[in-house]
């Protein structure tokens, strides 16, 4: 069964390669019900293989399906093959199963979209480069599947190309994690020259049995954490995810909640062996950057007015969470707290795609209100969602954010309490988004500030807002499912419950850290955690829905304006930044280059061939060609025997 | 009494390409002479068989040179090996492509079709001499029979003053660094006694110079005539503006082939010929490199013409084939062949697509000429970005797998902090490639733009087989590997 | 340089061959050498370009005359003939042909004087340390001198390709005049 792997990014391949040329003769609805078809293919077949998995003995549950060499030359070798694991099983369970529900909902809400096939088409492509990330049993399969993502996050997020603000979205996108790119292909590097392999099992073998010095290793660390710090939006490269929501909505769900952000967690604890030979602070830079830019990004998501907005700087701070699980040696806990995010993240980003889709695309939260009247299905899944990253037991996220709160508190109870204190404001702000959006009074027809007249007013006042049609409810209910029971596989209460750790230890090694707290201090904490969620949620009822505290008391407007860091970045690069490179472009076309006035100039400037002598360009050239001479030489005479 | 000469060995096999392009360039220039109204079609289409014949011609040299060992014969001025036929057939590749590329460029361009394949022809003839020399004097003499050809290449454009101005540029500052290549010569023979590669490298291998002050001042100088040819810092400046003046299929060639054959005379000056000072003369390279990578690829960033952009782009890449050839080992030798195989194909391809892009006047070449390209020509635009992902070096593709062989080849001489720089480079440089995509495929055709009509057939076929073929390269890079690790250059004596 | 070397270049006495004198030889360099640099300079800093072009005439006729001291008879008269009976008068010719007036162009030079002469002066220094430091006080062998019949021979047999790769050249070379030259 578990040569069939290849099948499971094969098949979103082909639905690619088929949408890409016959898409628009397939048309609307077919297209869609055909990528839909190849992910639940894929995940048909990656449940297959996880069966076979996992009836088998632990250190049995590894396989490297090797499907042909790739680079032979040398000493070089990389094959492109699969690594079956645990751990990718595990992702490849949730980006497909996901996925294929996300997919499904697609087609109803790019309905009528002039580009349906094309998107369709761009999200197989997307599944398929992510299965590559994590099945890739190399770094360099992972770095091209890392590469994919990033170019497909970057069309599908730039996809209504028409509206400037998308496409510099998605340049935005692309151009920070190039930054992460860069630390992703220094570790590389720097792994091959160490271990003269790339691929996982060699590596993860030779640093497991300690034989690579722990320079080496902090080195190829921290690249790699630059890496993963670009691709999951962890400060201080967070800065594309919120603008990444200005794509449709499924496209923030699958690749900007459940899969492609996740893909910096798990390439850390695909490595956790090199983790573990590198210096301390690596594990403490971890924790703690994880930590910071999760209370960070809820402070900002506080006061956010945009639906998606809240959930771009939620899930931002989620991601946190794991980092700080990762941090904390708590791996489980992070792919635990990455798969129960993925089903309630999915499930917020659905319901808001829902709710924006009955709301005639209007994103603004001031303009919802009572929104449970006309959206019953769409508000009882997002009850769920939002039970579930509030932390209310028994939902998903209580136990996973549960799991890893209490690691924190076994590396520091400051890294707890700081965890615990993004808890509450997790709380508060989802508690805050329910409440704008499906409580109290309908707002849709309300008069807005800036409108001349009720004309626009009573035009909104005949369009109520509408409940989504079946093919997007459908994927709502299953995910609300999920997201309720999804805590149940690894539950902390004894060591047979947790089925979750038992299934990824061959992936861990034994680098999982033992909890050195007793089950009643954990109880305590859990209790503590508990409390602090009814807290954030009674004090956001009290000021959204009794109205008794002022709301601008929270909204301050440093959180609503994402601390001013975007707008001072915006500024540098528009300023300083540009000024930069801007100045080596001058030095060089001055006193190397010579033409500073771009091509019309010039041929103003050269009116006539004659004139060309008069320009100094070329006696400028020829004087840095002399310079450059006698630099050399000198460089040759200081090194000869004079 | 004058003793009766004695006639030198002249292995003719050898010299097949190289007399198959003079003659060909030859020929046609006869018969365009004599015969009044040529076919237009003639006079590419012959090009185009000169070069794909001489591609064939280089299949039985090849396991020739391979059975027999590499020959040196004309008194030991010329060589060949399997580098020299390595080289030699990227030439080919990028005469028969540039020859694509005029077909439909000269009649679009209204202008006088014969003379540009007759100096394509002959440059590459030259071309070929640098790439088998082994002889200084010969190299020169090769260099510059490309280049002359190469300069009036860059004139051809009759109405366009920037053509004018470009070659008059190009001439006047490569005669400038002619002259110090010659002076480089000179001095190299004035501590050798000898301007024979062969009889050079034995002497250095065999006499240690007590005073070495001449030699090593010949060294330098022959590295700025030779850096002014393949374009590194600081003997870039004129890349430019050329590129961006010159008829852009001649652009094609300079960029593919006269970088190609700049870097066989490189290679076989300073890794085979002075390897014996290769500890003089790496830190030089080594700076020259970084140097190289780091300014092309900051000031691409800023660049708004599309081929000054790859202008600079282009310079990036010399700097990375110089990581590869400052290892001065087989290894890094073979990363340089191999780097310079696929950079001839993804240059080509993507001048093929700017010579269309440009449109009659050979004048767009701002962004507003790509903007929303993807939509209007979207399998031109989808070809362009494979090779401008092949150029970035995207893993999957050919540029990737050359990129990590220089790397390779450089680390393992020791030079990490090159490596490193390089990389960081690389980086800066997607930052230009990633522009041109979000033009092509994120920003709206600007209003006024006609929607260009059919693309014409000669270009496409160049920049559909060069995707294709960068893309076979990263998927399976094995065959040019090979191919590049077995031809390792030589010098043998005749 | 060492005393010796001093000594001898300004004497014309060589103590390694026994006291031997070489004036007429010496003289006729430094002469030749002096005129030489002195038409060089002003080659270069002159505003009128036939006098640029006459003043190079001189320089080549310098170096035409160092040859022939060498005892490279051949490669002087060869000078004479191509530069200054060929390349010159072309350049003069081209100048005629080309410009309104024979007079002074008030444009030539400029902003950039400083650099060029810097870098000139430098690639001089460091030329002449080069040269300085390998030739030291060695003296030039006083081969026979070599016979035109040598050089054919050589042309014809070391040298063939060189030979033809000069034709080849100046194939091209025509071509592109003429391309260049024809306009539209």
């Amino acid at each position: 069964m578990v040569d069939l792997i290849w099948l499971v990014p094969a098949l979103p391949l082909g639905g690619f390669i088929v949408l890409i040329f016959c898409g628009r003769r397939i048309g609307e609805p077919f297209a869609g019900w055909l990528a839909t078809g190849v992910m639940a293919g894929s995940f048909i077949a990656t449940v297959a293989v996880f069966l076979d998995m996992a009836g088998r003995s632990a250190h049995d549950r590894r396989a490297v399906v090797t499907l042909f060499e790739w680079i032979p030359a040398g000493d070089l070798s990389v094959d492109v093959g699969f690594l079956v694991d645990p751990l990718s099983l595990t992702m490849c369970l949730f980006i497909t199963g996901v996925g294929a529900l996300i997919h499904l909902y697609s087609v109803g809400y790019m309905h009528g979209d002039a580009g349906f096939p094309r998107f369709f088409a761009y999200l197989n492509l997307f599944t398929f480069a992510m299965l590559m990330l994590v099945l890739g049993d190399n770094l360099l399969l992972t770095f091209l599947g890392w590469e994919g993502v990033g170019a497909c996050s970057y069309m599908l997020i730039s996809f209504w190309f028409t509206e400037p603000a998308n496409a510099t979205a998605g340049k935005k996108a692309f151009v920070t994690n190039r930054i992460g790119d860069w630390g992703f292909m220094v570790a590389m590097f720097a792994t091959f020259f160490t271990f003269g392999s790339l691929n996982y099992v060699d590596v993860l073998d030779a640093s497991e049995a300690g034989t690579v010095a722990q320079t080496t290793a902090t080195l190829i660390a921290v690249m790699l954490l630059v890496g993963a710090v670009g691709k999951s939006a962890q400060f201080p490269l967070y800065l594309w995810l919120p603008d990444a929501m200005a794509g449709p909505t499924p496209v923030s769900a699958l690749i900007h909640a459940a899969t492609m952000v996740t893909s910096g967690v798990y390439l850390l604890t695909r490595v956790n062996p090199v983790i573990a030979d590198a210096a301390g602070w690596v594990p403490d830079l971890i924790a703690w950057l994880g930590v910071g830019t999760a209370l960070f990004a809820a402070t900002i998501a506080m006061a956010q007015t945009d639906i998606k907005k809240v959930l771009a700087y939620s899930t931002i701070s989620q991601l946190g969470y794991m980092f700080l699980a990762v941090g904390s040696g708590a791996y489980v806990a992070a792919v635990f707290h990455m798969v129960t995010h993925a089903f309630f993240k999915a499930l917020l980003f659905l319901g808001s795609g829902s709710v924006i889709h009955g709301m005639d695309g209007d994103q603004d939260m001031r303009h919802y209100g009572g929104l449970r009247r006309f959206m019953p299905v769409t508000a009882g899944t997002f009850v769920v969602g939002w039970l579930a990253i509030a932390g209310v037991p028994p939902f998903s996220g209580f136990w996973s954010k549960d799991e890893i709160l209490a690691f924190a508190w076994n590396k520091s109870p400051a890294l707890w309490f700081v965890g615990l204190l993004t808890a509450v404001l997790t709380a508060f702000y989802m508690t805050r988004l329910m409440a704008m959006t499906f409580s109290g009074e309908s707002r849709y027809a309300d008069e807005r500030p800036g409108e001349e007249d009720g004309g626009a007013a009573a035009l909104r006042a005949d369009h109520t807002p509408h409940e989504s049609p079946r093919t997007m409810t459908a994927p709502l209910v299953v995910l609300a499912g999920l997201a309720m029971v999804a805590g149940f596989v690894q539950l902390p209460f004894s060591s047979s419950t947790k089925w979750l750790e038992h299934w990824l230890e061959p992936s861990l090694y034994s680098n999982e850290v033992h909890l050195g707290i007793g089950g009643g201090t954990q109880f305590l904490l859990a209790a503590i955690a508990v409390v602090g969620g009814v807290v954030g949620i009674g004090v956001a009822v009290a000021v959204y829905v009794k109205a008794r505290v002022d709301r601008g008391l929270f909204e301050q407007a440093i959180f609503a304006d994402a601390w001013r860091i975007d707008r001072s970045v915006a500024r540098f690069m528009g300023g300083p930044g540009r000024q930069g490179f801007d100045a080596t472009n001058r030095f060089d076309e001055r006193v190397v280059d010579g033409a500073v006035f771009g091509v019309a100039d010039v041929v103003r400037r050269l009116a006539g061939l004659g004139r060309l002598f008069h320009s100094g360009m070329v006696r400028t050239y020829a004087s840095g060609i002399g310079v450059g001479a006698v630099a050399l030489i000198t460089w040759f005479l200081v090194r000869s025997t004079l | 009494m004058i003793a009766a000469l004695t006639t030198p060995y002249v292995a003719w096999w050898a010299l097949v390409p190289l007399i198959t392009f003079a003659v060909a360039g030859f020929l046609l220039l006869t018969v365009a002479s004599l015969v009044r109204r040529l076919p237009a079609v003639l006079a590419p289409a012959w090009t185009a068989v000169a070069g794909l014949g001489v591609l064939l011609y280089l299949v039985p040299m090849w396991s020739r040179v391979g059975r027999d060992g590499a020959d040196s014969f004309l008194a030991g001025t010329v060589g060949v090996d399997r580098s020299s036929i390595f080289v030699t057939g990227i030439l080919a590749v990028a005469v028969i492509a540039a020859a694509l590329i005029s077909r439909d460029y000269l009649p679009r361009e209204d202008l006088p079709g014969v003379e540009l394949y007759v100096l394509l022809l002959m440059s590459a003839a030259g071309g070929v001499v640098m790439a088998s020399a082994n002889d200084l004097i010969v190299l020169f003499l090769g260099l510059e029979i490309l280049s002359i050809a190469v300069y009036v290449l860059a004139a051809l454009h009759l109405r366009r003053i920037e053509s004018q101005e470009a070659a008059l540029k190009y001439f006047l500052l490569g005669a400038f660094s002619s002259a110090f290549l010659l002076y480089g010569i000179a001095l190299v023979y004035g501590a050798t006694g000898s301007t024979n590669m062969v009889r050079i490298s034995a002497f250095l291998a065999q006499n240690v110079l007590v005073d070495d002050a001449m030699l090593l001042a010949g060294l330098g100088l022959l590295l700025v005539g030779l850096g002014f040819k393949v374009a590194v810092v600081p003997f870039h400046a004129w890349t430019p503006d050329v590129y961006q003046g010159a008829p852009t299929p001649v652009v094609a060639w300079m960029a593919a082939g006269v970088k190609a054959a700049g870097f066989a005379a490189l290679m076989r000056v300073f890794v085979l010929t002075l390897g014996t000072y290769v500890s003089d003369w790496r830190p030089a390279f080594q700076v020259i490199a970084a140097a190289t990578v780091l300014a092309g690829a900051v000031v691409a960033v800023v660049q708004t013409d599309v081929k000054r952009m790859l202008a600079y782009s282009s310079i990036v890449h010399a700097g990375f084939i110089l990581v590869g050839l400052q290892a001065a080992t087989d290894r890094g030798n073979s990363s340089v062949l191999a780097y310079l195989a696929v950079y001839a194909f993804l240059t080509v391809g993507s001048f093929a697509v700017v010579t269309v892009v440009s449109g009659t006047g050979d004048a767009s070449h701002g962004l507003d000429a790509y903007r929303g390209m993807g939509r209007r020509h979207p399998a031109l635009a989808g070809v362009f970005t494979v090779l401008l992902l092949g150029q970035a070096g995207i893993p999957f593709t050919g540029g990737f797998v050359v990129k990590l062989g220089v790397l390779a080849a450089a680390v393992d001489g020791g030079a990490y902090w090159l490596a490193g720089v390089a990389m960081l480079a690389a980086a800066v440089a997607a930052f230009v490639y990633l522009r041109l995509l979000v033009a092509m495929y994120l920003e709206e055709v600007p209003s006024g733009t006609e929607t260009s009509g059919a693309v014409p057939l000669g270009a496409l076929v160049v920049a559909v087989a060069s995707a294709v073929i960068v893309l076979v390269v990263g998927l399976v890079p094995g065959p040019l590997l090979d191919l590049a690790r077995d031809a390792v250059p030589v010098l043998v004596a005749g | 340089m060492s005393t010796p070397a001093i000594f001898a270049a300004v004497t014309g006495f060589d103590p390694l061959t026994g006291g031997e004198f070489l004036v007429a030889q010496n003289i006729a360099f430094a002469i030749m050498a002096i005129t030489m640099l002195v038409s060089a300079v002003r080659m270069v800093t002159t505003g009128n370009v036939v006098h640029a072009a006459l003043y190079l005439v001189i320089v080549l006729a310098g170096a035409a005359g160092i040859f022939i001291l060498l005892g490279a008879e051949f490669v002087g008269v060869t000078q004479v003939l191509v530069y200054i009976g060929a390349i010159v008068v072309l350049f003069l010719f081209g100048i005629m042909l080309t410009k309104g007036s024979f007079g002074a162009d008030d444009g030539v030079g400029g902003e950039r004087r400083g650099i060029a002469a810097m870098v000139g002066a430098l690639v001089l220094a460091v030329m002449a340390a080069a040269l300085l430091d390998t030739f030291r006080d060695a003296e030039l062998s006083r081969a026979e001198p070599s016979l035109t019949a040598d050089v054919a021979d050589l042309i014809f047999s070391r040298y063939i390709v060189p030979f033809e790769a000069i034709s080849v050249l100046l194939l091209a070379a025509l071509i592109g005049a003429i391309v260049v030259a024809r306009g539209d």
